[in-house]
């Protein structure tokens, strides 16, 4: 069994595999970051049948919690399972925070997040934005503080003068797909991404590692200050998301909320009503880029 | 599955609660002379069987594409040798009107592209009405139905 | 022949509210289910008062403060009365005799 161990932000996982491959690209991709004595998460990458760890490897993506119904991926894949496998427990088991499914960057001190469906664009944005004067924060999972901030001239405990918790960092590899691929190749040194994986449920996948600066500062959280709902590939729009449909979709844009209870409905009900949400359309990434920092311009 | 309330374009200022302000009713010119309580705005009672309450559902559909690559077994692999209606009912092999297995798994992503329109791969028209019945009737417990429940789009 | 049906608002304990500009959200602690309520629901519970009240009553309150429509309101807020009972958000007192 080879083994592989990471902290990300909050949470440190481990990787067990039967195969060597997909630790030693974990260890390089993941080289900058630290390398905890204790971790929260196993994830493991098992033979899908014991003869499938020689002939067509074949591998099942395991670990703590898990879903039925997963289907396995070739071991040239191995690197992607691990990472699914680390999203998996995150998704399932992760209830110190509120998780949304939504990447996020900073800059000045606030935190921009940007939520939809695989696929919306958010981690192509996530990582443009990323090299594009914004610390990077997150591609997939943003972390809600469940304990809410407060302003600093208001001395009351009132629940209407709170102000939303804080995002925390959350940053993995971006996993790039399809057309985002390109989009970054261009940009980065070609030692901060991983293979190209062609032909996964996905389509083409690409890992790409975080900045520098978005790994040094993975433990400084920000206080959210905008939300966008990003659709790539559709003629330029803005609306305005209202509070309560905002609610709505955060709620099935987090795999914890039912779970966490009060602390989450009093968390996420807070972020709704204190930062503002649009809906965005764009055509191609500098579009996207220039919609957002628009709109960040504007916000209060 | 609970409908989303359709919300009004524009948004009231975040930071606002409670109930909105009164709306105007009689004439305009009075405005000035009437006090708060006097004006009183149209409450929307909605229709008999309009329900106005939404109650939030556990969720896995959105980030179900970045933790699990899923297959969906037609039928459960309990079940192999049995044949599927056209309803999607699982029935004695050589029922007439039913149809053989298609003797591989679909994937998350075939039966999205099926459910959105499109064909599941290798199969006829009456075929693939008949094995997205027996989808669409998967309950907790059985091969499939966590990969199919992680399709549903909340839209 | 049957009385109206009367309802009492649960403990207030057992809810936990946040307006959100035209949509309330509701917490109900015992089932830790999220609901998101339209008007005219908080409307409804805020004229409830103590209880136990009926819809007919409920009406003539909310006949108060606002315009009801001209069709039939004592039906109208019954049905989200039933509504409320089912998901435990009020619950059922005695028939009125």
């Amino acid at each position: 069994m080879h083994e592989f161990r990471v902290r990300v932000g909050p949470a440190a996982f481990r990787v067990g595999s039967a195969w060597k491959a997909p630790i030693d690209a974990l260890r390089r991709l993941y080289g900058d970051y630290p390398e905890p004595a204790l971790v929260d998460f196993t994830v493991r990458l098992d033979p899908a049948r014991p003869w499938r760890r020689y002939v067509r490897p074949s591998v099942l993506i395991a670990g703590d919690f898990m879903l039925p119904d997963a289907a396995p991926l070739p071991l040239a894949q191995g690197l992607l399972a691990a990472e699914m496998g680390m999203n998996m427990q995150m998704a399932l088991g992760w209830r110190r925070h509120l998780l949304l499914h939504a990447g996020a960057a900073e800059k000045d001190g606030r935190a921009l997040v940007m939520t939809g469906h695989s696929g919306s664009g958010k981690s192509t944005m996530a990582a443009l934005l990323g090299e594009g004067g914004w610390r990077f924060m997150s591609d997939e999972f943003a972390l809600l503080d469940l304990g809410l901030g407060r302003r600093a001239d208001d001395k009351t405990a009132a629940a209407a003068s709170q102000e939303s918790g804080a995002i925390l960092p959350f940053p993995r590899l971006v996993s790039l797909k399809n057309e985002g691929i390109g989009a970054m190749e261009q940009r980065v040194p070609h030692w901060r991404l991983g293979p190209r994986l062609r032909g996964t449920p996905k389509g083409d996948v690409r890992h790409l590692v975080p900045p520098a600066a978005a790994i040094a500062k993975m433990d400084v959280p920000a206080a959210p200050r905008l939300i966008v709902f990003p659709r790539f590939g559709e003629a330029r729009a803005v609306r305005t998301v209202a509070p309560g449909e905002l609610f709505m979709r955060l709620t099935q844009a987090s795999t914890n909320y039912v779970a966490l209870g009060q602390a989450g409905f009093a968390a996420l009900a807070h972020f709704c009503q204190t930062v503002p949400a649009r809906a965005i359309d764009y055509r191609n990434g500098e579009e996207g880029v220039e919609l957002i920092e628009r709109l960040w311009e504007e916000a209060p | 599955m609970n409908d989303q309330p359709e919300q009004p374009e524009g948004s009231p200022d975040p930071a606002q609660t409670g109930a909105q302000g009164a709306a105007q009713n009689g004439p305009q010119k009075e405005a000035q002379r009437v006090s708060p309580v006097d004006r009183r705005r149209a409450l929307m009672l909605g229709a008999f069987a309009a329900s106005t309450i939404v109650s939030v559902r556990p969720a896995l559909a959105q980030t179900a594409g970045s933790i699990l690559n899923c297959e969906i077994p037609v039928p459960d692999r309990t079940q192999t040798g049995r044949y599927i209606a056209t309803d999607g009912q699982l029935v004695a092999p050589d029922t007439p009107g039913a149809f053989p297995p298609p003797g591989r798994n679909f994937t998350g992503e075939e039966v999205k592209q099926a459910l959105n329109g499109r064909t599941l791969p290798g199969a006829t028209y009456e075929q693939n009405q008949a094995y997205l019945n027996y989808i669409r009737r998967l309950q907790a417990g059985q091969s499939g139905f966590t990969c199919y429940a992680s399709l549903q789009m909340p839209r | 022949m049957d009385g109206e049906l009367l309802y009492t608002r649960v403990p207030d304990e057992e809810l936990l509210w946040h307006p959100l500009g035209p949509v309330t959200l509701v917490y109900h602690v015992r089932s830790g289910i999220t609901h998101i309520v339209m008007e005219p629901v908080p409307e409804i519970l805020a004229a409830m008062g103590a209880g136990p009240i009926g819809a007919a009553a409920i009406a003539v309150n909310l006949a108060q403060r606002f315009d009801l429509p001209p069709t039939d309101a004592n039906a109208l807020i019954g049905a989200r009365l039933a509504e409320l009972e089912t998901l435990g958000l009020i619950e059922r007192a005695a028939r009125r005799a």
